[in-house]
């Protein structure tokens, strides 16, 4: 596939999402209609950062040619950069205006010792961890949201790739890495709230907005970071950085000879990917409330890795089908709505298998179909392999 | 003794109860003690029973003959003979109704009796009722009831006791010391629990210490974790200073003395600052408004005026340093075997992950397929126990039966798998990964749907029950002694047949060069096929022996793929004995780091990946590498 080719789909995909973006807004309850649920314009934002999520995975895995099962993990992290400041913001706006109806006003150390019993009280301490430092700051936290997925990244990457750990290798080092991170965040020590997480994230502080509105600007901000993901994505994929990506997973020895410093390459993309990633998350989990260290449990990584397969590795708008497709099918078949299929004696209720039928799916889509969906849109258009 | 009519000889019994009658008439906890004591010491036969008969509330009082009778139902008995003499009228007797003050009084003199009864679990019960609630009058009965004891363990335990009792209540010093040396090598609980209780301390201050205090050290206030702050609380607390007043007091002057939006010509919108409430109160304290809050100077002088010391509760130096010495002694070898008993752990771990692992060593290892299905292998097997267990209620026969089913079930499993899946997806290692994945989150929810979500026991025969208890530091449940019976066994096997048998040969031909195996008559098809079955299979019985010690649920896979993949890689993919020395490493590995952190097993974990990262740096073709064509590249 060609550069120009990359610029039109580029075009066409942030013009569906435009469109999409329009009239969903239009018809959301934050607009005055009633036609889509506020619970589902969430549905539809956190899609948007699911969908953010596997360009990311389609980038390392699709193009790089690295099964990394841990970028949930950077996902996690940058929902829980951001549910610092949202929930440390909201704890100290709810702390301040209780203790401003004493008497007395507050001092800065009541209030900071108020804010600290309410967020660690389930914990049993109320004691600030040291990584709590800059959650009064937005731009600190933010810069958080980017600079700590993207150290832990660049430490990981550097060490796997130094030594030359590849394929499959490499694909359970980072699950062993996620599930240590995630076993990490589930102790109390840790200063995260162990299993409780960060919670009540839904609230923006010092906003008096309802969650119609709220939910909407979410939609927004997803969809303006799926689309500028998209384009980026799209712009290094078709330079020089992307040919380089796509001849590494092809043979690595051969780049390596041409004299390219592929570790340097696999390190790029590998750090870049996390902070698409913790970007996504960042968005996503405002959206969903509230973030816990079952959140990057080494399955949720895996799911990723099965949406980017569905919706066909190797092409970005690919994983974006994939992402949104079985994400809401998901959804619409975890939450019910799904009627149950009856066989007489036999009722299949698909609350309880769907899982069977995504893992098979899956299965078969890697057996039949490693193409995934996107190859449905080479059959239409009767081109051959994208890359 | 015989009674005719109702004429009562003048029993002995009669004369000791007879001679503290009103106090018993009383019974009242604070004056009946002389009155139990004459009756325990009285040596006569009938004593025990009395003090039981009295405890059950069934001893009853005749004013007419001023003597003491058992009434039970309609007949009244004596109570040294037990020989019926009269019918029951009411207003005759009055009963005694000991309060449970004085039962307590009653059992405990009834111990005494009990230690030396003919039957042997009476006197055990006395024994655990003395280690229950030792008192300083055991000592003696205690003492003279060793001489008279038969059973050999009844012994020991005795004269344990006997030192902890002597070590508490010894008379003289000389007798304590050399009890306390006497169990300096022991490592009982109980022995540790005497010898605590001696080197107990408490904080004391004064203008001088004492000449008798057995002083542990002097403390300076503001050191040695010893802060100004519990000085001066401790001055307070004798009320030899006043208090400082608490932050709530602090704040409820203030606000009490609020006068047109000013405390003390501060205003009250500037309070949020510190210095400034400081300021307000000292004003309101010098117009008397609100309690003296010392200084931090005058806070200093009063607590440097005193000398804080601490000091042993016993008085005598001797007891206590022969206490510390023996504790110290003791300690030590507690660490001791502390040691082991973690070695064992570790052992025991390492044969739990080498079983999850074994399979994984040849599937992965030797054929260099991964299957990330490998722990749903392990869930099957499990729940086949379950289910044979439903079927088949003896324990050691369904555990037998289980086993080799559990085999056929998962070989037939991974047979299956390895047809449909696998073998198209030879040599796309990250497609087997990804489809087995799909196997994976398929069979879990089948496990769910159909055993539910609740952890399913697996219940273990009755002679794999309870521990192997070398002492009370070091024991290992037989259930773990049987894993690692397991493991060792397993292993030899599949040593054998990897490199002993022509199914191994066959293997290990196919895995090196397929093609020229295949030109060698063998089927590469077959080969690949029964390989795999055989992991899998493998994995099914480590899935039952797993599942007698931890919970069987539809994940309980997910706790031992992440460790049996780092078992293998960390040991050396390719053969058996890397699976066996990373299973060993990352065992120890684990226990070792709960060792410095024992009450968090999650970091345990969260440290043990972080070392097998930084391990595969290192080494990254595992502890025992394969070398030259057998490597595969």
């Amino acid at each position: 596939m060609t550069a120009s080719h990359y610029r039109r789909n580029a075009l066409i995909f942030v013009l569906i999402l435009s469109l999409f973006t329009v009239l969903v807004s239009a018809l959301s309850a934050g607009a005055g209609s009633d036609v889509i649920a506020t619970s589902f314009i969430k549905t539809l934002g956190k899609t948007l950062c699911l969908a953010l999520v596997a360009i990311a995975m389609d980038l390392i895995w699709g193009y790089a040619g690295i099964l990394s099962l841990g970028h949930f993990a950077f996902f996690a992290l940058g929902g829980y950069m951001i549910g610092m400041w949202l929930m440390y913001e909201r704890t100290k706006d709810i702390v301040t205006q209780s203790l401003n109806q004493a008497t007395i006003p507050p001092t800065d150390q009541e209030i900071i010792d108020g804010i600290g019993t309410q967020i660690f009280g389930v914990v049993g301490s109320n004691e600030f961890p040291v990584i709590w430092m800059f959650a009064d700051s937005l731009i600190a936290q933010a810069l958080l949201i980017i600079l700590v997925p993207a150290l832990l990244a660049y430490l990981f990457g550097w060490f796997a790739f130094r030594s030359r750990v590849t394929g499959v290798y490499l694909s359970i080092l980072t699950q062993a890495f996620t599930l240590a991170l995630s076993l990490y965040l589930f102790q109390n020590e840790s200063g995260l709230r162990g299993n409780n997480g960060l919670s009540g994230l839904q609230n923006l502080p010092y906003v008096d907005a309802n969650q119609d509105l709220v939910s909407l600007w979410f939609f927004w901000a997803s969809a303006v970071a799926l689309g500028f993901g998209y384009l980026g994505a799209s712009y290094v994929v078709s330079g020089k950085f992307g040919s380089v990506m796509r001849a590494i997973r092809d043979n690595e020895a051969r780049v390596r000879f041409l004299g390219y410093k592929v570790e340097t390459y696999k390190l790029a993309v590998f750090v870049g990917t996390a902070i698409i990633a913790a970007i996504a998350g960042a968005l996503y989990y405002p959206q969903a409330g509230i973030v816990n260290p079952a959140e990057m449990a080494p399955i949720a990584s895996i799911y990723l890795a099965v949406w980017v397969a569905i919706g066909g590795r190797g092409r970005l708008y690919g994983s974006v089908i994939g992402a949104i497709i079985v994400s809401l099918l998901s959804t619409w078949f975890t939450g019910g709505q799904a009627p149950d299929l009856s066989f007489g004696v036999f009722t299949l209720k698909w609350v309880d298998w769907w899982q069977v039928l995504l893992g098979v799916s899956f299965v078969l889509v890697t057996l039949y179909a490693p193409k995934g969906i996107g190859g449905l849109f080479d059959l239409l258009s009767r081109r051959g392999p994208s890359s | 003794m015989m009674c005719s009519g109702e004429g009562l000889l003048a029993s002995p019994l009669n004369e000791v109860l007879g001679a503290h009658r009103d106090t018993i008439l009383k019974s009242s906890r604070k004056s009946i003690g002389p009155a139990i004591t004459a009756l325990a010491e009285s040596g006569l036969k009938s004593a025990e029973v009395t003090l039981e008969i009295w405890r059950d509330k069934d001893m009853w009082y005749r004013a007419s003959d001023d003597k003491f009778y058992r009434v039970q139902g309609d007949d009244v008995f004596d109570l040294a003979s037990g020989q019926r003499i009269a019918t029951f009228v009411k207003d005759e007797y009055k009963q005694i109704k000991p309060n449970s003050g004085v039962r307590a009084i009653i059992s405990s003199a009834l111990v005494g009796f009990h230690l030396n009864s003919t039957d042997r679990d009476k006197r055990l019960a006395a024994i655990k009722s003395i280690q229950r609630n030792p008192k300083p009058e055991h000592l003696l009965t205690l003492k003279a009831s060793i001489t008279e004891e038969s059973d050999a363990d009844l012994l020991d335990i005795k004269s344990q006791l006997l030192q902890i009792l002597t070590i508490q209540y010894g008379t003289t010093p000389q007798n304590r010391i050399a009890a306390i040396e006497a169990v300096s090598r022991s490592l009982s609980l109980d022995i540790r629990a005497a010898l605590n209780p001696i080197l107990a301390t408490e904080l004391r201050l004064g203008d001088a210490i004492p000449e008798s205090a057995n002083l542990v050290r002097i403390l300076t206030p503001g050191t040695d974790g010893f802060p100004v702050k519990t000085a001066y609380d401790m001055l307070v607390g004798q009320k030899l200073a006043t208090p400082i007043p608490t932050t709530a007091d602090f704040l409820t002057a203030l606000e009490d003395n609020i006068d047109a939006a000013r405390v003390g010509d501060v205003p009250v919108a500037q309070l949020f600052d510190p210095e400034k409430r400081l300021e307000a109160y000292e004003v309101l304290q010098k117009q008397g408004l609100a309690p003296k809050r010392p200084s931090e100077a005058e806070v200093l002088s009063a607590v440097n005026s005193y000398i804080f010391y601490e000091q042993y509760l016993e008085e005598n130096a001797a007891v206590t340093g022969a206490a510390e010495k023996a504790l110290r002694s003791i300690e030590t070898k507690v660490n001791l075997f502390r040691t082991v008993d973690l070695g064992l752990d570790a052992l025991s771990l390492a044969s739990i992950y080498f079983l999850a692992a074994i399979g994984l060593a040849i599937t992965f290892g030797v054929m260099g397929v991964i299957n990330m299905a490998h722990g749903e292998f392990i869930m099957m097997g499990a729940y086949t126990g379950y289910v044979i267990q439903q079927i088949i209620p003896d324990h050691t026969i369904s555990i037998i039966v289980a086993v080799p089913v559990a085999f056929m079930v998962t070989f037939g499993a991974g047979v299956a798998m390895e047809r449909l899946v696998i073998r198209w997806l030879y040599n796309r290692p990250l497609e087997t990964l990804l489809a087995t994945f799909g196997i994976s989150i398929a069979l879990q929810q089948i496990a769910k749907n159909i055993f539910g979500t609740q952890a399913r026991p697996l219940t273990s025969p009755e002679w794999l029950g309870g521990s192997w208890v070398i002492n009370d530091v070091v024991s290992i449940s037989y259930i773990r002694i049987a894993i690692f019976a397991m493991a060792l066994l397993f292993f030899a096997v599949f040593l054998f047949i990897i490199k002993r048998s022509r199914l191994g040969l066959e293997t290990r031909a196919v895995t090196q060069n397929p093609s020229m195996a295949s030109a060698m008559g063998i089927n590469p098809d077959r080969v690949n096929m029964l390989t795999f079955g055989l992991g899998s299979g493998v994995a099914g019985i480590a899935g039952v022996a797993i599942g007698l010690f931890a919970k069987v649920t539809s994940e309980m896979g997910n706790d031992y793929i992440v460790q049996s993949f780092m078992s293998v890689v960390v040991g050396g993919v390719g053969n058996i004995w890397g699976a066996l020395a990373g299973a060993t490493l990352v065992g120890f590995m684990q226990k070792g780091i709960e060792w410095f952190n024992p009450s968090n097993t999650l970091a345990a974990q969260t440290y043990m990946i972080l070392f097998v990262i930084i391990f595969i740096q290192f080494r990254p073709r595992g502890i025992i590498a394969l070398k030259g064509r057998a490597a595969g590249d």
